[in-house]
């Protein structure tokens, strides 16, 4: 087929947002690197920048990071081990922990052809967590636990996963049933989970932890796990996002264009929960991230999911990242569930996009 | 498609059911490569079900569907689509995707996984909407777009699909007269070059006639003709399919053949048997009477109607359809004026039907008035639990007294047209 006439052809998606996307993640960098200046004992920030990048240099940028401090090179050391050892592996935790749950929502988004749809709201981080605590009832070796954890949550929001996929395939399969079915969920699954931690042998202090979400046991091992998982997972449902286009246009109009929308869907159903579950077995349920994230790209870079899951990513990363420095600097001296603070951003907004899809023409473009 | 005698679409004993309900049976069809077939038949006859089988969305209970030589549910989803290509009757598009995106999305099937579109398809995706005269509009968000545009853009996305089948399902639904012709012409120009197979489903029939190369006409899930737009076209079809009184007429300058439509054909069983002298009298008040004489104005019965207040909206739905009416003034009793001209509405009406409308000692006279005429009226029934005798009782006795006197009750809420026939066939002609 000849071309009837040749207009100018616009650029190509990935040029228009490389711009955007290098500045983000130059900012992200930065933020990753003064991030660990915040933390309960107060450490001078010149010194805390000078020990991470001795560290990720390997020494070439600085070597004696003390120098020039009046520290003593005992204080120099806990320093060293405080900044490198607790307070970056944590930042990191939290950048893995919300990268992982905003691509997650932005995918749940995408396969549900929902912009409410999101891990916390869906009940999939209850079930990962129920799947958790039973590591903890089933008394399982804990030095095995940084990979028990996670597989046990992946089965548990893989059930759950299940039973939304059924929801949302019945006949009333609406965007109320859905929410309402998460809704039912979640809170079943929180009795069960409460319940499970009541009988746990290790106390009730795990459930501060497991409900209010906390990054505090952020170590390089768990790092190792949430940011290699994630790495591949996101990978995988960043690559559905051309398939995840298509279904917004309904099954059969998707089918017609060549997408096995059901194939599509158990895939990323699957990778989703498996994202979620690593996140939520290091961090507990932190809500909203995954709600709140692939809106604000959508709003910055338009409704293309080969960028907005991606994009979710990035956003959602920050966004616990800086709810974490928001919680360091509010309370320094006592760790506060970093849940907490998501909660406060995500809950208003959540109310905010329903009513603004109530007002307006029926799934608008939110 | 090298042997040009193969079919590219074929169906043979077709069968597919929905439950207990027959969408298709034993249907038989061949489109010969960049023919261009238009389905008709009224709404439920197939026509859907059909193309949502070569789409392979559904399988065949009975029977054999086959698109290009293969059964289309035992190809994968993708190689399907490199198949055949669908034009949906309508879509909802939720997010605002730039059109030329949007276009892109048709070019998913020839893609490899992972890989990304090429300048080369960018380009046809920008030929095709220059194709449908979208061109301009090619950085706009799909959402902006007005309804035709919608349409042409999902012909657009299905061209650059670049199957060897079209399917289209009312394609012109939401499109004005200028933009029917303009798309089904596009399509039928790209058969004629061989580049497509087109089966549309069309309301239209004069359209199908003018465009398609072959009418296939269903009725309840059957075949019933099958030809050049010449040979199906009838009067006597139209009024067995559709039932539909209509004129077939020869256009003078082309020499097709088009049909005029008529009026409903009336023999339905639960019609009126005859339309004789003497209108139909509605009594009502409040709203109550409104859809009733719309549906009585729609079945072809003369109307006649009050008295009603002047501000009533029964009394604007009977201006609207040009029915004579007693009025009174708002907020006042019904006065000796109006009850007369009432009096000689209800001597010359065939039948009087009564909605159930809320009386008051200012409307009381409506129902009393009707006593003498008692044997002619038909009473809609009341939902039980709604107050509408606002006089102190009087109203409830005067409805007692009616139906003493011979006047009956519709049953149920659609009862009132079996009842109203009957009511007609017992009520003595007007002299």
């Amino acid at each position: 087929m000849a071309a009837v006439a040749a207009p100018a052809v616009p650029p190509p998606v990935r040029l228009r947002v490389g711009r955007a996307a290098g500045l983000l993640a130059l900012v992200l960098g930065a933020t990753l690197l003064l991030s660990p200046i915040l933390g309960n004992v107060a450490i001078p920030p010149g010194l805390v920048v000078r020990i991470l990048l001795d560290h990720l240099s390997g020494g070439w940028l600085v070597s004696s990071p003390c120098a020039g401090f009046a520290v003593s090179p005992r204080l120099c050391a806990a320093y060293g081990e405080i900044v490198w050892e607790s307070r970056f592996p944590e930042v990191l935790l939290a950048l893995g922990a919300g990268a992982a749950l905003g691509c997650s929502g932005a995918s749940l988004q995408g396969i549900f052809r929902n912009p409410l749809a999101d891990p916390f709201l869906l009940g999939i981080s209850s079930g990962a967590t129920v799947g958790a605590a039973l590591v903890f009832d089933f008394r399982i070796d804990l030095s095995q636990a940084n990979l028990a954890l996670p597989l046990f949550a992946f089965v548990g929001a893989l059930a759950t996963g299940g039973v939304i996929l059924l929801a949302a395939r019945s006949r009333f399969g609406s965007v109320e049933t859905l929410l309402l079915t998460g809704v039912a969920l979640s809170s079943f699954l929180s009795s069960l989970l409460s319940l499970l931690l009541l009988v746990n042998p290790t106390g009730s202090l795990q459930v501060d932890f497991w409900l209010l979400g906390n990054i505090g046991d952020g170590t390089w091992s768990v790092d190792g796990i949430v940011l290699g998982v994630l790495l591949i997972t996101g990978t995988l449902l960043s690559l559905f996002g051309r398939e995840l286009n298509l279904l917004q246009l309904g099954n059969d109009v998707a089918q017609s264009l060549g997408v096995d929308a059901r194939r599509v869907r158990v895939l990323v159903l699957l990778l989703t929960c498996l994202t979620t579950a690593v996140a939520v077995a290091f961090t507990g349920i932190i809500g909203f991230v995954g709600l709140v994230s692939p809106h604000i790209i959508r709003r910055t870079f338009g409704t293309d999911y080969r960028i907005v899951v991606p994009g979710s990513a990035v956003v959602g990363g920050a966004f616990l990242l800086g709810a974490r420095d928001l919680s360091v600097w509010v309370l320094p001296s006592s760790v506060l569930p970093i849940g907490i603070f998501t909660a406060f951003a995500g809950a208003p907004f959540f109310a905010y996009l329903l009513y603004r899809r109530r007002s307006r023409s029926p799934m608008g473009a939110v | 498609m090298t042997d040009p005698p193969s079919p590219a679409v074929r169906l043979s004993g077709v069968t597919i059911r929905y439950g207990e309900r027959v969408a298709l049976a034993g249907v038989d069809l061949e489109v010969r490569p960049g023919e261009f077939v238009a389905l008709a038949g009224p709404n439920g006859s197939g026509k859907t079900t059909l193309l949502r089988a070569l789409l392979g969305f559904l399988s065949p209970d009975a029977g054999v569907v086959e698109v290009l030589g293969g059964e289309p549910r035992s190809v994968s989803v993708r190689e399907r689509a490199r198949r055949v290509a669908w034009v949906p009757q309508e879509e909802g598009a939720r997010d605002d995707v730039p059109l030329l995106d949007y276009l892109l999305y048709g070019r998913y099937a020839q893609l490899r996984p992972l890989e990304g579109e090429t300048d080369e398809d960018r380009s046809r995706a920008m030929g095709v909407l220059a194709e449908v005269g979208l061109a301009d509009r090619a950085e706009d968000g799909i959402l902006s777009l007005s309804g035709g545009e919608r349409q042409r853009a999902i012909l657009g996305r299905a061209l650059v699909q670049a199957s060897p089948v079209l399917l289209l399902d009312e394609p012109t639904a939401h499109l004005d007269i200028g933009h029917q012709l303009d798309l089904l012409g596009r399509v039928r120009s790209l058969a004629a070059v061989g580049r497509v197979t087109v089966i549309a489903a069309l309301h239209d029939l004069n359209l199908a006639a003018r465009f398609a190369d072959r009418i296939v006409v269903l009725s309840r899930g059957r075949k019933v003709a099958d030809g050049p737009p010449a040979s199906v076209l009838s009067e006597e079809l139209l009024e067995r399919v559709w039932g539909v009184v209509a004129e077939l007429r020869r256009d003078r300058r082309t020499g097709a053949s088009y049909l005029l439509p008529y009026r409903p054909a009336t023999p339905a069983p639960q019609g009126p048997t005859s339309l004789g002298p003497g209108p139909v009298h509605v009594v009502g008040g409040g709203g109550t009477a409104s859809p009733l004489l719309r549906a009585l104005a729609e079945q072809g019965y003369r109307l006649t109607a009050g008295v009603l207040n002047l501000l009533d909206s029964d009394h604007e739905t009977a201006q609207e359809l040009g029915v004579p009416c007693t009025v009174e003034v708002p907020f006042a009793p019904i006065g000796p004026e109006a009850r007369a001209r009432l009096r000689g509405m209800l001597e010359a009406a065939r039948a009087i039907v009564v909605a159930p409308f809320p009386v008051g000692p200012s409307n009381l006279s409506n129902l009393e008035d009707l006593q003498p005429f008692a044997s002619r009226v038909l009473l809609l029934p009341r939902t039980k639990n709604d107050a509408w005798d606002f006089a102190d009782g009087a109203a409830t006795r005067a409805l007692a007294a009616l139906r003493s006197a011979g006047a009956v009750e519709a049953a149920g809420p659609d009862g009132w047209r079996t009842a109203l026939n009957d009511r007609l066939d017992l009520a003595p002609k007007p002299a």
